[in-house]
Order: C-alpha cells, then sequence, then structure tokens
C-alpha cells in the first residue's frame, strides 16, 4: 500500500515539470490571449482596457478583410490537403510496387520536408516569378522554352485565385511527407490480405478500392490533421513569397499585422483565436477518435 | 466441384539455382482430400499457391477438371484458399469478410446474405456476424475464414497450414471438424501441412515432398505400411521409424546374434554390401537374442511405454526407440536384446535410399 502511494507520488513528481511548463507557456497564454480578445485593449500604454465581452469577434465577423481571410484559406486548405493527399498516396503506391532503388527515390520525395517553408517561399518566389516579356523568368520561362505557352500563368499575381500558386510550393513541400506515411500504412497491409481479395475474385483495381484504401483510413484521418493544421496556420511561406499583400492575406498574416504593426492588442488576440478554434474543429475530434479506437 | 491435375508443374524461383518445385506430378480425384505434407522448405506451400494462381508455373501445366489453368488469374480460377494467418479483411465485419467474393460476383444481396448465414450456422458463427476480426478469438478468425472458402461453393478448396496458428487442443478439435466438413461438403480439397499427424488424420491420400521432389503419394495406411523410401519411413510415424544399415549376410541381413531373414530375390536389388533396414518401434520385442542395447530413458504415456535406447551397429551409436507395454517393461541402465516381430521388415537401398521389398 505505502509502495504503491510512494510510486504514485514519484510519478506525479516526474511529469510535474513538463506539465507546469505545459500548463503556463500554452494553456496559460491561450487562456491570457483570449483575455485580452474580451477587452478592448489598443496601444503600447493601455493599462485601462475594458472588457467588451464578445465585440471583438462579432466586429470581424463584419469585416472585409477577414472575409478575404477565410476565402483564402479555404481555397489554400482545399487545394493544399487535396492535391497533397492525391499526389503522396499516388507516389506510395507507385514506390510501394516494388521498383528499382526504392530508397533514393524515397529519399528524394521526403527531402523537401526538411527545408524551412522560408527557404521554399525565396526559391519558388523566383521559379513562380510572374514577370512577363523579357524579364521572364522561373518556370514561366521554361513554359515558354518548351512551347508550352499556355501553361504560362500569374502564378500567385492571378486575381482571386492566387492562393493556388502559393499552394503550389506547399504541395512540393509535403507531398513526400505525406508519402512517406501512405507507405508505411501500405507496408503494415501483409500481402495474404491482398492475396485472399485476389482470390476472392478481386481485380487489382478493386484490391484497391475496396481493401487497400478501407485500410488506410486511419493513415489518411492522420495526414489530414496533420496537413490542416498547417494550412490553416500557414504564415511563413505567404511571406517569403508575396509579403504582406491584401489578395494574399490569412487570418495569421492579418493577426500578425493587427498585433505588430498597428499593436491593435484585442483585435490580433480575437484572430488568434479564431485560427485556434479552426485548428481545434480538425485536431480535437481526432483525439477523440483515435482514443476511442485504442480503447477497444 | 472438380478434380486437380499438376503435369510435370516447375517452379524456379527468380535467382534460385534449384527449382522450388520439381516436375511435380499429382492427380486429384473430384472430392478427394488430399494432404501435401513435408518438411519446411519442401515445396509444400509453393505447389499450393502455383495451384492457386499466386505463383507463377514456369513449366508444366495445372489443370482444374479438363480446363488447363496455367496461365489463368486466381480471381478466374474458382478456387478458394485458407491461408494460415487467416487473412481476414480487418475492417469489414465477419458477415462482409464472408461475403466478400459474392459481393465482387455480383450476387444479389438476399441471396448473399442467405449463403453467409447457411455457412456462419455450419461453422457456428452466427452471433458473431457484425463483429470485426479483431473482436474475436484465434479459433473463431480461423472458422471465420473457413467460412469465406465455403460461402463460394468453388470448384476447390485450398488450406495453407489452416491450424498451425491454433493451440494444441484447438488443433486437434479443428481437425476432426475440417475432415467431416469436407466429406459433408464433398469439394476437392488441397491442405498443406508440415505436421505428419495431421497429414494421417485428415487425408484420403497423402502426398509426401521434400526438396521439391514427390516422394510417395498413398493412403495414409499404404504410406506407413510401405513407404516408398528411406525420407518417408523416416517422415511419416510418430516416433519415428527406426532405421539401422546393416550388412548382407547369407540368408537375411545380420541383426545382432541372429540373422534376419530377407528373400535372395531382394537384397540381390541392393547396390552395396548393406542395407538399411526399417523397424516401427511398435515391431521391436525384448527377447534373450537378437540385437544389443542399452536402455537410456524410458517414457510411459499410459497407454503406451516407450523405451529410448541405444545399439552399437558396426562400430556406431544408433538411436533406437521401442514401444512396449506400459506396465512390463525393462528399466533405464538395462542391457537387452531385441528382435522384430514382423515378418517383413522395410528394407532400402543404402545408397539410393529407395524401398528394396
Amino acid at each position: 500500500m505505502i509502495k504503491s502511494m510512494r510510486r504514485h507520488w514519484l510519478s506525479i513528481a516526474l511529469i510535474s515539470p513538463s506539465l507546469i511548463l505545459l500548463g503556463v507557456f500554452v494553456y496559460g497564454f491561450i487562456g491570457l490571449n483570449i483575455n485580452i480578445s474580451l477587452t478592448d485593449e489598443v496601444g503600447l500604454n493601455n493599462n485601462d482596457a475594458n472588457f467588451i465581452g464578445f465585440e471583438n469577434y462579432i466586429k470581424l465577423l463584419d469585416d472585409p478583410r477577414f472575409h478575404i481571410d477565410i476565402f483564402n484559406t479555404i481555397v489554400f486548405s482545399l487545394t493544399f490537403i487535396g492535391v497533397t493527399l492525391a499526389l503522396g498516396l499516388g507516389l506510395a503506391i507507385l514506390i510501394d510496387s516494388k521498383i528499382p532503388a526504392e530508397g533514393f527515390f524515397r529519399s528524394v520525395y521526403l527531402l523537401p520536408m526538411a527545408v524551412s517553408f522560408i527557404v521554399t517561399g525565396v526559391v519558388w518566389r523566383w521559379l513562380m516569378n510572374p514577370a512577363t516579356g523579357e524579364r521572364t523568368s522561373g518556370l514561366n520561362l521554361l513554359f515558354d522554352v518548351m512551347g508550352l505557352d499556355f501553361l504560362i500563368n500569374q502564378w500567385h499575381l492571378t486575381p482571386t485565385w492566387g492562393m493556388l500558386g502559393i499552394a503550389v510550393p506547399a504541395i512540393w513541400q509535403m507531398s513526400g511527407y505525406t508519402m512517406a506515411l501512405f507507405l508505411a500504412g501500405l507496408r503494415g497491409i501483409p500481402e495474404e490480405v491482398k492475396e485472399a481479395a485476389r482470390m476472392d475474385g478481386a481485380t487489382e483495381f478493386g484490391i484497391y478500392r475496396r481493401v487497400i484504401m478501407p485500410m488506410l483510413k486511419p493513415v489518411a484521418l492522420s495526414a489530414v490533421v496533420i496537413l490542416a493544421h498547417i494550412s490553416l496556420k500557414v504564415f511563413d511561406l505567404i511571406i517569403a513569397i508575396a509579403g504582406k499583400q491584401i489578395a494574399l492575406d490569412v487570418p495569421a498574416i492579418y493577426m500578425w499585422q493587427t498585433t505588430f504593426d498597428a499593436y491593435n492588442f484585442a483585435r490580433g488576440a480575437t484572430l488568434a483565436t479564431y485560427i485556434l478554434i479552426s485548428v481545434a474543429l480538425f485536431v480535437i475530434p481526432y483525439l477523440i477518435v483515435t482514443n476511442r479506437k485504442e480503447k477497444v | 466441384m472438380a478434380s486437380v491435375k499438376f503435369d510435370k508443374s516447375t517452379r524456379m524461383y527468380p535467382g534460385g539455382t534449384k527449382p522450388a518445385v520439381d516436375q511435380l506430378e499429382l492427380e486429384i480425384a473430384d472430392g478427394e482430400f488430399l494432404v501435401l505434407v513435408g518438411p519446411s522448405g519442401c515445396g509444400k506451400s509453393t505447389s499450393l499457391r502455383m495451384l492457386a494462381g499466386l505463383e507463377e508455373v514456369n513449366d508444366g501445366a495445372i489443370y482444374i477438371g479438363d480446363r488447363d489453368v496455367t496461365d489463368v488469374a486466381p480471381k478466374d480460377r474458382d478456387i478458394a484458399m485458407v491461408f494460415q494467418n487467416y487473412a481476414l479483411y480487418p475492417h469489414m465485419t465477419v458477415a462482409e469478410n464472408m461475403g466478400f467474393a459474392l459481393k465482387i460476383a455480383g450476387v444479389p444481396k438476399e441471396e448473399r446474405a442467405e449463403r453467409v448465414l447457411e455457412a456462419a450456422r455450419l461453422l457456428d458463427l452466427e452471433d458473431y456476424l457484425s463483429r470485426k476480426p479483431k473482436a474475436l478469438s484465434g479459433g473463431q478468425r480461423q472458422r471465420v475464414a473457413m467460412g469465406r472458402a465455403i460461402v463460394r461453393k468453388p470448384q476447390v478448396f485450398l488450406m495453407d497450414e489452416p491450424l498451425s496458428n491454433l493451440d494444441a487442443k484447438l488443433r486437434v478439435q479443428t481437425r476432426t471438424q475440417i475432415a467431416s466438413l469436407q466429406k459433408r461438403l464433398g469439394v476437392t480439397t488441397v491442405y498443406v501441412t508440415h505436421d505428419q499427424v495431421e497429414a494421417m488424420t485428415m487425408g484420403d491420400r497423402v502426398a509426401v515432398l521434400k526438396d521439391g521432389l514427390l516422394q510417395q503419394v498413398a493412403s495414409p495406411r499404404e504410406l506407413y505400411d510401405r513407404p516408398a523410401n528411406v525420407f518417408v519411413a523416416g517422415f511419416i510415424g510418430s516416433p519415428a521409424m527406426n532405421l539401422m544399415q546393416l550388412p548382407i549376410v547369407e540368408g537375411g541381413v545380420q541383426f545382432g546374434d541372429v540373422v534376419l531373414p530377407v528373400g535372395k530375390d531382394v537384397l540381390d536389388k541392393a547396390s552395396g554390401p548393406k542395407v538399411t533396414v526399417g523397424i516401427r518401434p511398435e515391431k521391436f520385442e525384448v527377447s534373450e537374442h537378437g540385437l544389443p542395447a542399452t536402455i537410456d530413458l524410458v517414457e510411459e504415456l499410459g497407454s503406451d511405454g516407450f523405451l529410448y535406447g541405444r545399439s552399437q551397429i558396426e562400430g556406431a551409436d544408433v538411436n533406437l526407440i521401442i514401444r512396449t507395454d506400459p506396465h512390463d517393461h525393462p528399466m533405464a541402465g538395462d542391457q537387452i536384446h531385441l528382435r522384430s516381430t514382423a515378418e517383413e521388415v522395410h528394407i532400402f537401398d543404402t545408397e539410393s535410399g529407395e524401398r528394396l521389398n
């Protein structure tokens, strides 16, 4: 009895440092941030902030710039997540089909993940240079030389749909990682299960559709959650490619400008909370589902 | 239902120097239960997978009924297979697992449900139809794998060591269930195992393989009574047959201080001055004369007693096993003499290992 009590206290003592740090620096600051978002705190020397409830939240919903942000985030997220998943799965299936030099290809596709979004952005800003005429460069120049003129475009400067251009480098960077996730999932499917399906009369396509894909669902779900939290918080990539332009604005950039350029701390905190909620909408159900599965 | 025929079927793995299955010639009658048995690496699973279409046939042909299926895809062969690890679809319920083949074949939903239920009744799985494989015991999973094969009403059942993942007690129980189920359904069945007891108890006929070569195909009785060579003699039977290399003398072979009578016509066929003599443990008797032996260990199993001994034959120690009366037998350390009770012993050529008598 005493022994088990002692062990109990020991385990609490061992995890408490990280619990305290997490409590203060993650959950404490989330609380502080929400607290600020419920006030009208503006400027550096403002000590008499007033509690104004959800006014900031309601006001933001009417803000045209926030509407653009939401639209841009949706366009970016759908494109980025959709194409990355498809590419990642496609690459994983190809690599899983016993190709020669598999390890080489796996590393090549995975490597972009080692690069930070800032570096990716700087390189792709040049590749996606929208300049025309004599100053054409990057991919547009390549298309020009190859006679694929119809592919030449304005990239991220395309009106309304500029975010599709921003999604290109993000896809380039993350599809290798998604491939690694799917490849691990594919490798986890026993050969016998595929053989059983073959004996049961399934075509090769049928095996993918009815057996392999459903068995990859948990992997796909993890991939979606990982990609979604990246895309909802995207900031550095856009700054590196395009700087702060209203056409390519997302909540994170709006938050940065509001908070650190305009010193409107209350509204910045509100934007931060909105981003947090949007990510939580993906992560929390995911955690609930995985927890429930582990209990079974 | 249909017969199956391996016609000089050969499988050579890429990079291999020796075929995994070498010119297999084997005919399996309609409705027959044939067991492929042999030590690991003998080519039994490869043979089964060739029949399934999961393994390429490099030479020769395979027929199901009159149809040459050598180059037919597995899905078009109308055969069902039970895998060693069951290979159930983890994301489907028991009912969906069992009905999967029918669904692909486009069988209407009601008929599908009916046939699944019918098979589930046969296998005592009715209560588990809506469960996922993860929530089943090993024995239940094994039955689902069986059910998946039965539901299809295929031409041939293929079973690849389906009992090896079960515990000993369940294995014996399931063994009889599978054999009686097969009799009832009357579907031609090819069953692979490394366990000779399983082979002997289940098969109508047993095919013994070694190093990709077929050694003998016969009924369990005949396999036991007239093994075709030294390998089959040593492989079939538990405990194993005693094999001794004895010198040929006038009128037979020298067996300790007596001569074991063997016909001249048999001994004339021998390629050397010695032959390999095989005597089953139950065909030995303790006697005044015969082969001298020392008892090292005695095992009493209630119904039987086994004496583990050794004998000096031509200067070398040979281990022997003797089955005796469990209540009246020599003790460990005793010096005894052994004689064969049988008129006929198994005589093999020492060089080639082939049966001579």
